[in-house]
């Protein structure tokens, strides 16, 4: 079997060779290995960092200068991890990332028993030593606003999923739901950092440059790691996504994420100026190339080595990116799966679309932001335009990845930074209400490589308030998506500060047996 | 001192022991070869002798034992501690020596790594492990043992000592200064030569980049070619050192170093104004600004005399971090991260320590105690400053900058101004000796309020459990429960540490306070009302006391607050809302006051005051961002409540400013049922009131109702989360002069009744500041002589900007440590001290941030010196002499050249901590001088060039490559100074990750000068810094860099190929070599390569561009449209004289040229 030349990490992955990618691609592929041996012989004499992103060997063959920038040994790579700690069960992921906090309690977190205590108080007790946010911490009331919808069992599994999510409910055999995941922060900013970078202060990596830095890339065309914004819509209450969060910390700076944009340029300056053609780059480049061959033979200095190969890459990025956004040859079968909103760059379902495109090509970890979950009120209007935003959308790429055999080895996440209060922001009305950041449960689901399907794992109390039964705090949740990747999350470090950093951070976190498959 | 070159062959014969001596001797061969990159792990010595502690053997201890064996407590293993000697050595009882002097077989650590059987081979991972050591690091701690297991504290540690310059034999006419002489000898030792001069157009491109952060023009490379007089260099060094573009280079790296920014960086993450601190920094460099002086400025500017505003604008230091004004923000947290993220930023660019660590726990390696992260984080937790921005540019502390006309007349009020308050700050320093001689002299003592009819007394001092104590005297009852939701006690000292409601909270007093219309009534006490961002208008509203009956119209009385206006009910009955908050608005506006003080003006307008607004782009319409919605109501409307309103009510006219501080709130009624009969006193004196009713007369206001702190309950909104203190309800009406002496005299007099070795520091202070307040005849008198000035300060500085500085307050500096770093899981209170392991700060000195500038540049600080000059080395070389420049710590590299560092140290703190002097000696060094050209053995021995066998060659930084990329095309302004500026970018890259409503929402690009100004005035924005840098590891100036990364991705050259920005320039470098360059392509290809490289191009990159050329002409004359639409890249106008194909053409041979490897590379 023939695996990808670039994908160290699997005994047994499958042919990418037979995968349902570009023949241009393959070509690309097969040249690579031929010049990956030509940098093996003489990697001691090359510029490892600048190859890294092209060719994502960094974490196996020790990262000369990229490490150094950081001060470290150059083996520091290697001691960390030699490799995968497990065989992997997925090779890439797929981020769907709910920015805002989705409430529970109206999608998957059903609590029935809530209708016959509409605008009761929710028992202090059951409140407890809470501190709330600087938005509720002042009513004097607590009044508990059951879903304003009703939800419907699914599947063999019988899962029950509220109305709001009649795609989701088409595919809970295939999901992981996690109705016990839970958080130390409530409010956005440090919740959502904690989620993406097991920290709640600025300025550490996160999960996706994780994974770059410790799997690599599969593809030499393409970054190993793209992040997409999903369009605003300026109905909903878009709290913002910084580009920290797809920074790569104190990890060397290739490793954070690049993001594919949906108006303009798909990548930053990936567009040659007007008046400049493919040919005339190409004749630039040749030229540049040329001088730089005699620089590096007079100075002998290895990273000029690095910026020939650089420039190779960034030509190469300018084919393969616009291929990657050309959707003009998608079968209508792709249409009828994602809906015609797939047919509008930045839409989610555009992005879940490119996702899918991303996978087949190699892509290690891809995250989609969409936000505006941060429901305070008008919980009965903006919800069910969320949701139509997003349910059919999530459905048709785990459907799309089924059917294309990549969801064996693609796990896809579904989570926001934290879940949404029971009781009722503001007034509570039978027709209306709203719901503040709650840290305690929030329902989250992944599915495909690694994950267990068709369970449901953690329970919360009748108020979806505290979690009674397996918690899952953030550290756990990121140490069995790592897990899932084939990492074992105590040993996946990075020497920083003198301390082996991690991605789960310093408190001791577990993998969740339960969830993995 | 300078012996640090072993002999390598006494090395190899003399071993013995476990290993067989030919394969300890092989061993040992092996590790002295790869000591040939000197300086990080794995790269141990084992020299047979002497082995060198903090260079050999402290790295393998500290990263394969200290995780278990090292000063966290929390992590230590079977008692046993190896970083420090002492407790090393020490016998552990029921445990085999670790260590044995002298004999390694005897000493269980050695047995223990040698160890065959796995479960007790050490080291272990934490979950049990055996991760073996290698070979080599056994073979040195075996050795180390032998020769007698000396420990020496960890190098950085220890004050810097001038060490001998090396005397070398080989080589002399090489060495230039004394840095060579280091080198060379390290080099020897190596068996490396170093390389000869760089010729001299590499040399002036080289230092004129790295001192003015650009190029020399061709004229300046003739001449300096030309000059053969020996003095050429230095004469071009001093020239260059003068040159305003030399303070603008240091700068830029300055910013990473302080992580300055243009926006706060979270949530909104609207803009800030702080731009003129940039403007200092430029000054500062070039008017070489003495380092103590420059350090001691940015660490507490505000508490340094002052002549100018310059020490005062350099404060703004302190508070560059990040900041926040999202909604649900817990003012608390977000206090704890600020200071947290200010002494993590101090560690790293003053310290050179990762103090950041010890804020869960002790440090795993360094001897960094979680106490003494909290203790250094202490000094910067007491700015006057509330820890949310409003969403605001500028946020208290700030200074109005005066315009140049008024500077003169400013300055000279502004340094009598701090004469004075250097007075005061005399006055506080002696304040214990004349509290002592006060209380001694018997005079004017301070005077208790009668207990007479004192019903209730609420301390709040009880520091926790579930019971409130009534210490009225004979008080009944004398202890009130709280409920099961407890509040938070002991977050900020007032007279001490104090009481916090939480949202659940109650405390719930019984029948305590149930008076009757005609009884007299007084109550009150300290409290600081909450304000956070979420709150309606930024402040609580609510019922402070209440006895009052929410279910019985309302009857009761209670003391209550809105929107900093106080208002004191009393009821037989009134519509819901009793309170009758909504009148008091409607009635008249109510005065609202910026709780300002020096030096934030206290003019400050709306329009200074409010976010920007996000700019409009002038675009093709396209939909609007939607504002979020405001709360909505609460409820719908419910019917008008008709109950007539039978009461009391008197409220203050002015608001209270809602600036985080403790006031103490009284009222007192005489039993009268006339609202005249109500007096309200904020700190102890009467205030301006309204009469809202004065229906009451003789009805009763008697209710069960419980009386309760914070609540109206059960359905009425509570005074939000309020501290409280010292709360007091008497049956009887104060006197004026009783109510004058109630929030501070009474107690004051309370502590003086007890001798004052009795006495805490909360008590210190109080009478302290109660002294120098109120007995102390200059004190007051300098204080308001000090108000004149501030006037006069202000009207000085009518219409100038706006920057944010420290403001230090005169309390106590404080912090908590917290357990795990949780801000609400406080334990032990300590006051700001430096860490424990390093010279402490001199006896009799206030803790306050001036002690910590004083001490960071003290001739005793082991830190400061050496790590400030190795980043020159790591700016001017590429890589510090220690690799870490953010880490001395026992887990940071260890030096290359640890004489040359301590040398460099030493001269940098004799010279006066010159740092052009400095800059100087390390330019004109024979080391930086050296061509960049490797051979394979260089990059065999040493592939990093620590040792410096060969020149420094290494990439640019973003800034520096877009400043040459402008100035080669002669686009670049050279304006200095001034607030940011927006030059090119690529749509939506701030507008995709923003929240709407920030005022950076929209990105609305300048035109014009803007445009072409040097990189470091480029805006920068923390959630989405300029692209076309980030992309070359410009950092986000999130948190402090110390040292950028240096790759290479694709994403760079995209960057050089197509970002207008460069298109533009490589546009503007074709027009001018067309112009000036003379007609023939060579010549032109010659003044581009002059331009750029410093030097004529090779004959084979001529030939290549040349053939470059003539393809592009021939592609642009096929073409004209392409060749227009390429010229026409950019807002400057293409020169229309030039045709259009050549143009382009000669676009393209500029772009090849902007893009090449020399180019980039310094």
């Amino acid at each position: 079997m023939k695996q990808h030349p670039n994908c160290t990490d699997c005994e047994q992955g499958p042919d990418v060779m037979n995968m349902p990618v570009p023949t241009e691609l393959k070509r690309e592929w097969a040249a690579i290995e031929t010049r990956r041996q030509f940098l093996g012989r003489s990697g001691k004499v090359l510029g490892w960092a600048g190859l890294a992103s092209l060719l994502g060997e960094t974490a196996f063959i020790g990262d000369a200068r990229g490490a150094d920038a950081k001060g470290q040994p150059a083996k520091q790579a290697r001691d960390g991890f030699a490799s995968p700690h497990f065989a992997p069960k997925a090779k890439r992921a797929i981020y769907l990332f709910m920015s805002g906090g989705p409430p529970q309690i109206d999608l998957l977190d059903y609590k029935p028993n809530l209708a016959a205590l509409y605008d009761k108080d929710i028992p202090a007790s059951v409140r407890g030593a809470q501190q709330l946010t600087g938005m509720t911490s002042g009513q004097a009331r607590f009044p508990i606003a059951p879903s304003h919808w009703a939800f419907k069992q699914y599947g063999n599994t019988g899962t029950w999923v509220s109305d709001l999510l009649p795609y989701t409910g088409k595919m809970v055999d295939d999901l992981t739901i996690i109705k016990s995941t839970n958080t130390d922060a409530i409010n956005h900013e440090p919740a959502i950092m904690l989620m993406n970078t097991g920290n709640m202060n600025a300025g550490k990596p996160c999960l996706g440059s994780w994974l770059s830095f410790g799997l690599g890339s599969m593809n030499d065309n393409l970054p190993t790691f793209m992040v997409l914004q999903t369009k605003v819509n300026p109905k909903e209450n878009n709290q913002p996504v910084s580009s920290r969060l797809w920074g790569s910390g104190y990890l060397p700076s290739q490793y954070a994420g690049v993001g594919l944009r949906s108006s303009g340029e798909p990548v930053l300056y990936l567009t040659d100026p007007n008046g400049v053609d493919r040919e005339v780059r190409r004749k630039m480049l040749d030229a540049v190339e040329q001088i730089n061959q005699q620089t590096l033979a007079e100075l002998g200095d290895p990273e000029t080595n690095a910026r020939i190969a650089q420039y190779e890459m960034a030509y190469r990025m300018q084919m393969s990116v616009p291929e990657l956004v050309d959707l003009s040859k998608e079968p209508q079968s792709t249409w009828d799966l994602y809906g015609e909103d797939a047919k509008e760059p930045g839409s989610f379902a555009y992005n879940c679309l490119l996702a899918r495109r991303m996978a087949e090509r190699g892509v290690r970890f891809t995250q989609i932001y969409k936000r505006g979950w941060d429901v305070h009120d008008n919980v009965t209007v903006t919800l069910p335009t969320l949701c139509a935003e997003t349910d059919r959308a999530c459905y048709a790429l785990v459907t799309d990845l089924k059917r294309r055999g990549l969801l064996d080895d693609t796990l896809v996440i579904w989570a926001g930074e934290f879940g949404r209060t029971v009781y009722s922001q503001g007034g509570l009305t039978p027709q209306n209400y709203g719901r503040d950041h709650h840290p305690r449960c929030f329902t989250t689901w992944m599915t495909g490589g690694g994950a267990r399907p068709g369970v449901t794992y953690g329970e919360t109390d009748e108020y979806s308030y505290n979690v009674v039964k397996d918690p899952v705090p953030v550290r756990d949740f990121n140490a069995t998506v790592l897990r899932c990747l084939g990492f074992d999350h105590n040993k996946f470090t990075y020497k920083f500060q003198g301390l082996e950093q991690k991605l789960t951070g310093p408190a001791p976190a577990s993998v969740v047996e339960g969830l993995l498959a | 001192m300078a012996a640090i070159i072993a002999n390598p062959s006494t090395a190899m014969l003399k071993v013995s022991g476990r290993p067989g001596p030919t394969t300890l001797a092989i061993l040992l061969a092996g590790v002295l070869l790869g000591s040939a990159v000197g300086c990080h792990h794995g790269s141990t010595r084992v020299a047979g002798k002497h082995l060198d502690f903090n260079q050999d053997v402290q790295p393998i201890l500290a990263s394969r034992c200290f995780a278990c064996h090292g000063p966290d407590p929390e992590m230590r293993k079977a008692g046993l501690r190896l970083d420090l000697e002492e407790a090393a050595l020490r016998k552990r009882p029921g445990h085999p020596d670790a260590i044995v002097p002298g004999h390694p077989d005897q000493s269980e650590l050695i047995k223990r790594i040698e160890s065959t059987d796995p479960h007790h081979l050490m080291p272990q991972s934490p979950l049990g492990e055996a991760k073996p050591m290698t070979a080599d690091e056994i073979a040195v701690l075996r050795e180390w043992v032998k020769e007698g297991a000396v420990y020496r504290p960890h190098w950085a540690f220890e004050k810097p000592a001038r060490p001998a310059v090396p005397a070398v034999a080989q080589g002399h006419d090489w060495a230039r200064t004394p840095i060579d002489s280091f080198i060379l000898a390290r080099l020897n030792k190596e068996g490396l030569q170093p390389s000869a001069e760089a010729d001299k157009a590499t040399l002036i491109r080289r230092v004129t980049l790295d001192l003015t952060g650009l190029l020399p023009t061709p004229e300046e490379v003739r001449a300096f070619v030309k000059d053969t007089s020996p003095q050429a260099y230095e004469h071009l060094v001093d020239g260059l050192l003068a040159r305003p573009t030399y303070g603008e280079q240091r700068t830029r790296y300055w910013l990473d170093y302080a992580r300055y920014s243009d926006t706060y960086g979270l949530h909104f993450d609207n803009s800030r104004d702080i731009w003129p601190y940039r403007d200092y920094l430029i000054r500062s460099f070039n008017s070489n600004k003495p380092f103590d002086q420059f350090a001691k400025e940015q660490i507490a500017g505000d508490l340094l005399p002052a002549k100018n505003l310059d020490p005062l604008i350099a404060s703004g230091y302190v508070r560059l971090g990040l900041s926040s004004n999202e909604g649900g923000t817990i003012p608390e947290e977000l206090r704890t991260n600020i200071s947290r993220e200010r002494t993590e930023a101090f560690g790293a660019t003053f310290m050179g320590l990762t103090v950041g660590c010890a804020v869960c726990h002790d440090h795993k390696f360094d001897p960094t105690t979680q106490k003494d992260f909290y203790a250094l984080s202490a000094f910067f937790n007491n700015i006057e400053e509330k820890p949310f921005n409003d969403d605001r540019p500028v946020w208290t502390p700030v200074v109005r900058i005066p315009k140049a006309q008024n500077q003169e007349a400013y300055d000279k009020v502004l340094a009598k101004r701090s004469e004075l308050e250097t007075q005061l700050r005399d006055l506080r320093h002696q304040e214990r000796g004349l509290v002592e001689r006060w209380l001694a002299s018997g005079q004017s003592r301070p005077q208790p309020v009668a207990t007479d009819k004192l019903v209730l007394r609420l301390r709040l001092d009880e520091g926790g459990g579930g019971v409130l104590k009534n210490s009225a005297p004979n008080a009944n009852p004398a202890s009130f429960p709280i409920g099961t939701s407890k509040p938070e006690w002991g977050e900020t000292p007032w007279l001490w540490p104090d009481f916090r409601m939480q949202t659940s909270t109650r405390a719930i007093l019984g029948q305590t306070g149930d008076s009757e219309w005609n009884q007299p009534l007084a109550a009150g006490g300290w409290f600081m009302l909450r304000s956070a961002p979420n709150f309606k208008d930024n402040g609580a509203s609510g019922a402070l006391l209440s006895k009052m009956d929410t279910k019985q119209h309302n009857r009761g009385w209670d003391l209550s607050v809105a929107k900093g206006i106080i208002s004191v009910n009393l009821v037989n009955q009134s519509p819901k809302e009793g309170g009758g908050d909504k009148k008091v608005q409607a009635k008249k506006p109510v005065q609202s006051k910026e709780p300002f003080r020096y030096p934030s003006p206290t003019d400050l307008s709306a329009k200074d005051l409010a976010p920007n607004k996000p700019p409009v782009k002038k675009e093709p319409p396209k939909k609007e961002a939607a504002k979020p919605k405001p709360p909505k109501p609460a409820t719908p409307e419910p019917a008008p409540d008709t109950t007539p309103l039978v009461a009391i009510k008197v409220t203050t006219v002015d608001r209270l400013p809602l600036d985080g501080e403790w006031k103490h709130i009284f009222f007192t009624y005489d039993g009268s049922g006339k609202a005249s009969g109500v007096k309200i006193f904020i700190n102890g004196a009467p205030v301006a009131t309204s009469v809202e009713s004065d229906t009451l007369t003789s009805s009763t206001i008697r209710t069960s109702a419980p009386m309760q702190l914070g609540w109206r309950y059960p359905d009425a909104t509570p005074a939000q989360e309020t501290r409280y203190q010292d709360i007091r309800l008497y049956g009887r009406a104060l006197s004026a002069d009783e109510t004058r002496r109630l929030p501070y005299e009474d107690y004051v007099a309370e502590v003086t009744g007890k001798p004052n070795s009795q006495w805490n520091e909360d008590q210190w202070h109080v009478v302290s500041e109660f002294y120098l307040h109120n007995r102390d005849s200059s004190f007051g008198a300098v204080e308001s002589h000090i108000a004149q000035l501030n006037k006069q300060l202000e009207k000085l500085s009518e219409g100038g900007d706006l920057t944010q500085v420290s403001w230090e307050k005169p309390s106590i500096a404080y912090a908590h440590i917290l357990t795990r770093g949780a801000y609400a899981a406080r334990a032990e209170r300590v006051e700001a001290n430096t860490p424990h392991f390093l010279p402490s700060v001199p006896k009799g000195e206030s803790h306050n941030r001036l002690a910590l500038a004083e001490w960071t540049v003290s001739p005793e600080n082991p830190l400061t010196a050496r790590v400030t000059v190795n980043r020159m080395w790591y700016e001017l070389f590429g890589t510090g002499l220690v690799e870490t420049t953010e880490d001395f710590g026992i887990m940071g590299q260890r030096p290359s050249h640890p004489e040359l560092l301590d040398w460099l140290a030493v001269e940098f703190r004799e010279s006066g901590w010159n740092i052009k002097h400095m800059y100087k000696l390390m330019v004109m060094s024979a080391a930086y001088r050296q061509s960049a050209r490797s051979t394979p053995v260089q990059l065999a021995k040493d592939p990093k060039n620590l040792l410096l066998s060969h020149g420094p060659r290494f990439r640019m930084d973003a800034e520096m490559l877009r400043d040459i990329a402008l100035q080669s095309g002669g686009l670049l302004g050279r304006k200095i100074g001034g607030p940011s500026v927006k030059p090119y970018q690529p749509p939506n890259v701030w507008e995709q990750v923003s929240y709407p409503t920030s005022d950076t929402v929209n990105y609305v690009q300048e035109h014009g000068d803007a445009l072409y100004r040097r990189s470091m005035y480029t805006y920068w924005k923390r959630m989405a810094s300029p692209p076309n840098m980030d992309a070359f590891d410009a950092p986000m100036r999130d948190v402090v860099c110390t040292r950028r990364q240096r790759t290479d991705t694709p994403l760079q050259a995209l960057v050089t190929m197509n970002d207008i920005q460069w298109v533009e320039a490589a546009r503007s470098l074709a027009e001018r070599v067309i112009q000036e360059g003379g007609r023939q392509p060579e010549q032109r290809i010659n003044l581009m390569s002059e331009i750029l490289l410093s030097r004529d191009p090779s004959p084979q990159t001529q030939a290549i561009l040349e053939n470059s050329f003539a393809q592009m002409r021939q592609h642009y004359t096929a073409d004209p449209k392409a060749a227009r639409e390429l010229i026409d890249v950019g807002e400057k106008k293409p020169n229309g004289a030039i045709p259009a194909p050549e143009l382009a053409a000669w676009t393209m041979v500029a772009t090849e040229m902007l893009n090449l490897d020399e180019t980039v590379t310094k």
